[in-house]
Formats: C-alpha cells, structure tokens, sequence
C-alpha cells in the first residue's frame, strides 16, 4: 500500500511523458486523478501510520548499512497528507490554468513527477533515500521553473535554481558521511539510536550539513536568491512547489533529525537565527514588490523563516503546524492570484491591475481569506500556527528571535494589505500606458506567443480555490486546547522527544498577552496599508502615487540588498576567471610547455626511424618491440646473475 | 568462449575489409551485431572458469590467461555495451573502416580487461592504442594532425612504461600470470624493485585516465574524434588506468601504492576541481564533456587512493557509471553535430523545441553526469566520497564536493544553451531522432537508471576472487 502511494504519481509522470502526444486532453484528469487515488490511499494508512512504529517497508540494500526503505510515521503522514491532498487540488486547478498551453501532457508528467519526488524525500527511512528525493524535487521544480523554455529568464531562473539547491545537496551529503562514518549506517532509527553517543563536533558538523541542503531548499537567506525567480514557472507550479510543500522540505529536514539537533544547542542556535534573519528580511522585501507573485514569493520566503526558526529553537509542533497551515493558505493565495494572472492574460504587475472586486469577486474574496490567514488574523488558521510559533521563541528562551517574530508579523500585515488594495480597489489601470506607471515597456507575453487560450470551465479552476477555503479558515483549529494538550499535541506525543517541553519563559509574558500584542501591531500594519493605499483620496490619485513610489523605491529593495550580485562578484566571476585562466594559460603554456619539449625529442627518434625506412605505425611497433626486448634481454641477464 | 571476446571482434575488424567500401550499411550492422553478441556472451558467461594456455617460459613465465571476473566483468559489460549503441548511432564518412576500427579496439580492449597475466595486459593496453591513432589521422577532423601524434606519443610512453615495469615484474616474480590474484599469494618483491615497477605502471595509468598533469592530450583527442568512437575511448579506454591501479596497483603492489597514497590524493584532487573549472568555461560541447572527464575520474583516482572498502566499491560502480553517461553524451553530442555542423555553445541555441526527443536524450544524460540522484553517477560519487571521509579524509572530501557544484553549472550550461532558450536564427537542417537513434540510447538510460537505484552487486564486486584468498588477506578489504 505504501509502495502504491509512492509508485502511482511516477507511473503517471512516465506515462504521460511517454504518451503525452497520443492523451492530449486527457492528461490533465489522468494525472490529477493519480494524485488523487495517491491522496485517498494515504488517508486509508492513516491507522496505520499512526501505530506506534508506525509502517515501513524495507526496499533495496547496496552494501551493509545501505539499506532503502520506506516509512510512513506521524510526521511523514502529515507532509504526505498535503502533498497528495493539496497536490491534487493543485493538479485539477492546472487542468483550466494549463489548457490550451502546447506542451499540456509534459506539465502533467512533471508535476506528477513531483509528487513522487516529494513522496520519495518524506517517506525515506533513511537519509540517503531522502537525499535521493531530494534531488529529484530540485529536478522537477527546475523542469518547471524552466517550463517555458523559450524565454531566457526563465531558463536561466531555473538554472539558478538548480545549481543552488546542488548546493544545498552537497551540504547533505557531507552529513551523510559523517553519519556513516560515526554509525555505519544509513537508516534514522540506527542513526538516532545512536544519537547520544555521537562526539560533540560530529554533531555540530551533521546539523550544519543538513541546514545547508535545508536552507537551499527552503530559501533561507544566504541561498534565498532564487526564490523570487522561480515565479517565472507557471502559477500552479508556484503555488504548489515554490509555496506549499518543496519550499518546506527544510522544516521537515529538521523536524525529521530533531534528536540530533535537540543535541546540539550551537546547531539550534544557527537554525533559529537563519529562519529568523529570513523571516525579517523577506518580510522587509515583500513591501517592495510589483510584481503579485513576487509578492507571495517573498511572503513564503518570510513564513518558511518563521517556520524554521520555530524548529530551530525546539518548538518543532509549532513549527510544523505553521507548515500546516501555510501550505493551505499559500496556496489559496497562489491560486487566487493565478485566477487574476489568468484573467488578464498573463499580467502579474499589481500597477496595471487595480479595481479587480467587482470584476472578479470570487478571486477578490479567496485572496480576502487567503491574506487574513497569513497575517494571522484571530480564528483563522494562520493565527493559531503563527503565535504558537512566536510564542515558542519565548517560551524556548530567545527574547530577541520573539521581538523579530512580532515586528514581522506586523510588515506581514501591511504588505499583504498593501496588496489587496491596489489589486482590488480603486480603478482599473490596465489600459493605462506601462510609462505613466513607472514601468518598463510592455514586452511579448507568454499569451501572444503561444496562442494561450482558455477553454475549460471556470468551475475547474474556482472548485479548488473554493475547496481550500475551508482549511485555510479551520487548519488551525486542530492545535486548539480546552484544557489538557491540545489534538495537535497528542497526535505528535513525543515524536520530537521531550525538549520541547521547557521550563517557562524567560520574560514573565503569558500567551494570550503576547497574542494581543501581536495583534496590535497586525492592526497597525493594516491602517497604515489603509492610509497609504485604501482611503478613498488614495485610491483616486492611485495612478500618480504609484508612479511615486516606483520612482522612489529604495535601490536595497529594488536590488533585493545586492545577494545576486555578490554572489556573482564573490563566487561565479571568480571560477569563470579561473576556468580561463587554465584553459587559455595553465593548460597551453604551462603543462603543454614541457611536453612539446618531449614531442620535439620523439620527432628527432621519428626521423631516425624514418631513415630505417620502416612504414609510421610499423616504425612505432618496431619501437615497442625492439625496447621491450632490450629491456627484457637486460632484466634477464640481471636475473641469471643474481 | 572468454578468448572469443577478444578475438572474434578483432578478426571481424579485419574482415571487413574484405568488403567493398560501399557496403556502408552492412558493415555497420556487423558491427552492432558483433558487438552485442559480445554482449549476450559475456552475460551468459559470468562466472565462468578462466582460461589459460601456457605461452612462455623464459625469461619469465606468462600464459595467454583471459577470465571474466572482478571489476573487469563489469567494465567488459559496459564496453560492448558502449560499443554497441555508439555504432548503432554512427554517422561518418567511410563507415567500413571506420567500423572495422571501432571492432579492432573493441577487441584489444575487452583483452585489457579480461587479461589475468600482466604481460598480456601491457600488450592489449598497447594494441588499443593503434585503432584510435589510425582514426585521428585518417579523419582529420580539425586538420591538424598534432592530436594524433600527441595522443600517439603520450600513451605509447605510458605503454612502454608499462611494459618495462612488467618485464621487470617478470625477472622479479618469475611470473606475470597474477592479475586477479593477492599479493600475499604471489610472493614479495624487494621495496626498490616493486618501487621502479610501480613507478613505471602508475605512470602508464596516469597517462590514460588521464590524471592531471597528464592530460594535455586528452581534451583535443576527444574532440577530434568522431563521436562514436570519442564515445567508446572516454567510457572505456579511459577506465584502463583506473582498473590497472585497482587490480594491479592495490593487489600486486600494496607497499608502494600505499606510499604513493598522498601523491594519488593530492593529483585526484587537483584533477577534481581544476577539471571543473575549465569544463565551466569551453566554447566547444565535446571539449566541456573532456574536462568534465578530467574531474570525474580525479574523483576515482582519490577513492582508489583511500584504500577504503567502501569508497572502492562506489569506484567499480562510478567507473561503469561515467562510461555509460560518457557515451551518451558524446553520442548526442554527435547528434547535435551532424544536425547543426558545429558544436560550438556560442553557435547553437534552442533546437530543443524542435528536437524533442533529442532535447530528452540530452537531458537525461547531463543530469547523470552531473550526479542527480537516482542515477548512477550519484551512486558512485556517494559511496566513494563516504569512503574516502571515511578513512580520514574530511578536508579533502569537503574539497571534492565543490565540484560537483560546478559540474551542475557547466552540465546546465551544455544542455541550456544547445537546447533551450530562443532559436537561433542560422542553424541548418533539423530533424529529431530517429527511432533507431532512440533504441541506441535507450539502453544507457535504462542502465544508468538501473545502476542508480539498484548499485548492489556492482559495488559489491570482489577485486580478488575468494579462491584465491584461501592462504592470505587481501589488502583492500573485500566487501560482503
């Protein structure tokens, strides 16, 4: 049953690959509903999974302590649980986004493929098998970054993509060498079994290489640059890889080796301060954005910082109840701006939106919720998983980490509002010509080019949207408690060991003081997106102000605080340099220059052998032969005389 | 039926000049057929009893001794293999000899590494240099016949170097009839004499992988050939050094090798990242895929050197690995080539749109090379580099995995810029792959996707058969 699960989204991804000319149409319901039968199949393990145990299944051994498998325990079930369900709802939405696009099977096939990556990276029962999906969720999200293969940028923000998160890669593979080397194994229950015995540095060096590949995949700042680029994919694409669950694959990762890093309080230390450091600074991005997915792009960047440092300080059930939640409303929003996106033929600029609620009113109200949650507005999802994110700084002892925590809720809320009102209120700009906006001339889209032309129904796109309003309000609930631990808590036990169990706040705040301070500074962000974009003054010169506001955008935010450029200048340049240096130097006139030396002497011994009047390879043969034989003649006599 | 693995190609090869040189097709199918029948053969024979025919007494005594075991089982596999759907590919003028090439090479390389007596492999390891010097210089694709004689004069050196050394061997041991065996069965050799040897073969292998600093010859040599046979010489010839060190080196030659170990460290890791480096910056695709051979097989070079278990089975399981992958990009490579009339990155761009399933081929093939997991260059690399951290090497490992950073940079360049991107406006005629060239490729895909999930066997590969072991430890641990 496992392996099915596993196995049916790559059986989809091979047989629309193969066969996607000959099912045209078709391999949009066919892929969905692969996914769809993955999904149910995973729920039908839910009584299994959550046995103690839980379910495993041994697969493949290459050498002694090389042994592959699958698992399926709480944690895994929950992240296979969004990937199925979410990723089917993402599938049936891509049959109305993708319709008419010429290349409509291999969509299919890659997403499909996707999902069994996805499948394979949380279900490994050992780490190398999850390095394995690992790099194949890096495979599929550049296929699909790079989808559209004809646009430059879009090819190279795959690129970028890619050779990031190899990165990320390596990082964990130097953690799977120092876990060898210390268990001699490659499995999770020998390696924690193992976990109190490791030394100190070991230990250190293990959560450092994880977080690499963690942090590559889950754009945590340094290695975040490619994000925001990855929105040149198609929507759905964004929304169900670059938002819901590839992008979170690092808080799994370090949900997943908790007993290490609960260790290793230098490595939490790290984790926390990264996702933090994230947090605020995708935040501070996101207020300077045009560009609506741009805008989500930097938001996820901002709530995977927030998930990573609730994992990063122990509060792993925090941490992945915000995983939980935000995988449903991020996609709600990235779905919700793919209607948009849609509508206007591929326009993604808010600039040249404007008015768009009583256009689209049914967009207007999913992106409505979908913001709601993410600010953390009380008795949405978002509400509940955010607090108990920031109050788990706190209450893990990071005073600073909780401060970061509530200021970035607050930018969260302006941002997001800032947002909803030049996308839905005031007039209409689209007409409006792109200089009067501040904005680089029009450029071919993707519609003219390819003659993009919607045919399937509305309801194929909205049901889904629609579907995931009702987690995006209720996710939350689940961590709710009327005394005892809440349903969230008792499903997970002791699954992170005990640590998180801490002795008290270091500042004397209790929980729901914090929530009102949080919230104070969510309705501040709010009115001050209200007062800068939604009075009815600002809505009439909306034109003028946005023109202002482009033209004096901070160059720190136009240039996202120069992290492309000094990766370029500190590291691409230099080995580019060094690739030239050795192929038009090293290479020819130093290592070359000694062998010409040795061609010019074997030229002399070729003329001679010329003069024997022997043929070219014959005279080379005879070379061999003759040399051998003298050597041998004088190794033989040697060897009678010793 | 393991001594016609050897022969029956080489005489094939040279019967095919008994046809006229019109007969383009059939030739070529001789040659698939030749090839693969190989292949079946050798399948059905694994594990069969070697064969050995006494040869010569004095100086020394040495027997025409071929078995199918070991690494080079595996190697022999992938050889007629490679063989095999680089002919089926093939488009080059004057196919008859061309093919007849390719079967003489086929031949005196599966005798490298099938030979069990060291002076039958020094003699095949000079025999596989001829078809190749013969195809530079009658194919001169870059007119300009330097690369033949450089490739010629580096690898002749390397070969007389080893036949000096197994002369000496010889005079030394009394017999060279030890390739498969331990060294604690074959008996001691004075440290000088075992150091003069050693320093002769490790020359030879350094010379043919090749190992940085060695390698001038190399990127012009795969350049200039034509694709099919580029193929066969970097998946196979290439793997000579790396199996003689396995095989000769650590078995036969433990004391020196072992001192030799900082020296190998040091040279694989030197070739690791300076081939990276220059891979990220070539104009020419096949040029990009040498130096990336440079790379790869530094990363060998330090597994072997690290004496550990694992890393050397994860060496067999990368060896077989880069040959598959290697032929398939020269083989597309080549595709692109006779398609566009140039390889060149700055001339080619977005014929992927148009070419599919070419731009499929390509895709696989540079993802297996630049290690995506799940293939079996990832297999290798892993198990290799666990071993080499394994047995103390952290500095060093943390060094090797810089590169395959890189390797993804310059395997995305490749196939992004040829296949993606927009069309450039003056590239000639296109057509897409022909079923046939599919069939030619689909196997190395299927291989490289079995050897990526299921590495067991061959990483299990014992160096030393276990009969062999009976009064001695081998010095490399023998794994299962």
């Amino acid at each position: 049953m496992l392996e099915f699960i596993w196995l049916v989204p790559l059986f989809g991804a091979v047989l629309l690959w193969t066969l996607g000319p000959q099912l045209r149409s078709w391999s949009g319901p066919i892929g969905s509903a692969l996914i769809g039968a993955s999904f149910l199949a995973t729920c039908a393990l839910w009584g299994s999974a959550t046995a103690p145990g839980g379910l495993h299944v041994p697969l493949v051994s290459w050498l002694p302590g090389w042994s592959f498998g699958l698992q399926l325990d709480r944690l895994s079930l929950i992240w296979s649980l969004i990937i199925t369900g979410v990723g089917f709802l993402i599938h049936v939405y891509s049959i109305g986004y993708m319709d008419g696009d010429r290349a409509f099977a291999r969509f299919f096939a890659y997403m499909n493929f996707f999902v069994f990556a996805m499948l394979t990276l949380v279900l490994s029962d050992n780490v190398v098998g999850l390095l394995i999906g690992w790099g194949l969720v890096g495979l599929a999200s550049y296929f699909l970054i790079g989808f559209w293969f004809y646009k430059p940028s879009a090819v190279a923000a795959a690129k970028k993509a890619f050779v990031i998160n190899v990165f990320g890669d390596v990082g964990i593979m130097f953690a799977v060498f120092a876990l060898y080397a210390a268990t001699g194994s490659i499995a999770f229950a020998d390696i924690f079994a193992k976990a109190g015995t490791l030394p100190v540095g070991v230990l250190i060096a293990v959560c450092v290489g994880l977080f690499v590949g963690a942090a590559a995949k889950s754009a945590q700042v340094p290695l975040q640059t490619w994000l925001p680029d990855a929105m040149e994919g198609p929507t759905p694409v964004s929304a169900l890889i670059h938002a819901a669950t590839m992008v979170t694959a690092g808080v799994y990762l370090v949900a997943r080796f908790a007993p290490l890093y609960s260790l290793s309080p230098t490595a939490q230390e790290l984790v926390a301060v990264v996702g933090a450091t994230t947090m605020v600074l995708g935040a501070i991005l996101g207020v300077g954005q045009w560009d609506i997915k741009r805008i989500l792009a930097y938001s996820t960047m901002s709530q995977i910082g927030y998930m990573i440092m609730g994992v990063g300080v122990g509060a792993y059930q925090a941490g992945v109840l915000h995983f939980f939640t935000h995988a449903f409303f991020k996609a709600q929003l990235f779905l919700g701006a793919g209607l948009i996106i849609h509508a206007l033929h591929d326009e993604q600029d808010v600039r040249k939106m404007g008015g768009l609620r009583e256009r689209m009113p049914f967009a207007f109200w999913a992106m409505l919720i979908g913001t709601l949650a993410i600010i953390g507005f009380p008795l949405t999802s978002g509400f509940y998983s955010k607090d108990a994110v920031i109050y788990g700084a706190l209450e893990h002892g990071h005073p600073w980490l909780y401060v970061a925590g509530v200021l970035t809720a607050g930018i969260t809320a302006y941002y997001m509002f800032r947002m909803l009102f030049v996308t839905f209120f005031g007039p209409y700009r689209g007409g409006v010509p792109n200089e009067r906006l501040a904005m680089p001339p029009a450029a071919v889209t993707h519609a003219e080019a390819e003659g993009h032309d919607s045919h399937a129904p509305d309801w194929v796109m909205q049901l889904p949207v629609a579907i995931l309003i009702v987690p995006t309000i209720a996710a939350g609930y689940a961590s709710v408690s009327f005394g005892g631990p809440s349903p969230w808590s008792r499903f997970f036990g002791t699954l992170f060991g005990t640590s998180y169990n801490v002795a008290g706040p270091i500042l004397p705040v209790p929980e729901w003081a914090s929530s009102i301070f949080v919230l104070l500074l969510v309705a501040a962000g709010i009115v001050i997106a209200y007062l800068r974009y939604g009075t009815p003054a600002a809505q009439a010169g909306a034109i003028e102000r946005l023109r202002a506001e482009a033209v004096r955008m901070p160059p720190a935010l136009v240039h996202a605080f120069w992290f492309d450029d000094a990766i370029e200048a500190a590291i691409v340049h230099p080995a580019q340099a060094l690739g030239v240096a050795i192929s038009r130097f090293v290479d020819p006139h130093v290592i070359d220059a000694g062998v010409r030396d040795v061609v010019w002497i074997a030229g002399a011994l070729g003329v001679i052998f010329r003069k024997l009047q022997t043929g070219l390879v014959r005279g080379y043969a005879l070379t061999i032969v003759i040399g051998a034989a003298l050597f041998i003649a004088y190794f033989a006599t040697l060897g009678a005389s010793r | 039926m393991i001594a016609a693995l050897v022969v029956v190609p080489i005489v094939a090869g040279l019967l095919l000049y008994t046809l006229p040189r019109s007969a383009e097709a059939a030739a070529k199918w001789i040659g698939v057929v030749v090839s693969f029948g190989a292949f079946a053969v050798a399948v059905a024979n694994a594990g069969a009893p070697d064969e050995s025919h006494f040869w010569l007494q004095r100086p020394f005594s040495a027997s025409f001794h071929v078995g199918l075991g070991g690494p080079g089982y595996w190697i022999v596999l992938l050889l007629e293999l490679s063989s095999g759907c680089a002919l089926m590919a093939a488009r080059v003028p004057r196919m008859r000899d061309f093919v007849a090439q390719m079967l003489i090479l086929l031949g005196a390389m599966t005798g490298v590494f099938v030979a069990r007596d060291l002076l039958l492999f020094a003699l095949f390891w000079d025999l596989m240099l001829l078809p190749v010097f013969l195809i530079l210089v009658a194919w001169p694709v870059s007119k300009n016949s330097t690369t033949a004689w450089r490739y010629l004069v580096y690898n002749l050196s390397g070969g007389l170097a080893l036949l000096l050394a197994t002369a000496a061997y010889g005079i030394a041991e009394g017999s060279t009839d030890v390739i498969g065996k331990a060294a604690s069965l074959v008996g001691p050799i004075s440290p000088v004499w075992a150091f003069w040897i050693f320093s002769g073969i490790a020359f030879a292998f350094l010379v043919k992988t090749p190992v940085w600093p060695f390698h001038t010859w190399m990127p012009e040599t795969y350049a200039d050939l034509p694709a099919p046979m580029a193929a066969v010489v970097s998946a196979v010839q290439s793997k000579a050094g790396l199996y003689g060190f396995i095989v000769v080196g650590t078995q036969l030659l433990p004391g020196p090798m072992r001192a030799a170990a900082p020296l190998g460290i040091a040279l694989g890791l030197i070739a690791l990242v300076y081939g990276a480096l220059a891979a990220l910056v070539q104009d020419d695709a096949k040029r990009v895929v040498a130096y990336s051979s440079l790379s790869h097989l530094g990363l060998v070079v330090l597994g072997i050197f690290s004496f550990d278990p694992v890393a050397l089975g994860g060496c067999i399981v990368y060896i077989v690995a880069h040959g598959l992958f290697s032929t398939g990009l020269f083989v597309t490579l080549g595709e692109v080539e006779t398609r566009e009339d140039t390889r060149l990155l700055s001339r080619l761009g977005g014929i992927g749109a148009r070419n599919p399933r070419l731009a499929g081929a390509l895709t696989i093939v540079s993802l297996a090379a630049l290690g995506l997991p799940g293939l079996a260059g990832f297999a290798g690399e892993i198990l290799i580099l666990t071993g080499v951290y394994q047995a103390g090497y952290v500095w060093q490992t943390i060094v090797a995995l810089v590169p395959i950073v890189i390797a993804a940079a310059y395997m995305l360049r490749v196939f992004q810029t040829i296949m993606q991107g927009p069309e450039v406006p003056d590239v000639p005629q296109r057509e897409d792959l022909s079923p046939l060239e599919v069939l030619a490729l689909a196997p190395i895909v299927l291989a490289l996707v079995l050897l990526g999930v299921f590495p067991g066997p061959v990483a299990a590969t014992r160096v030393v058969p276990v009969s062999s072991l009976a009064g001695g430890v081998p010095v490399v641990a023998v794994i299962k």
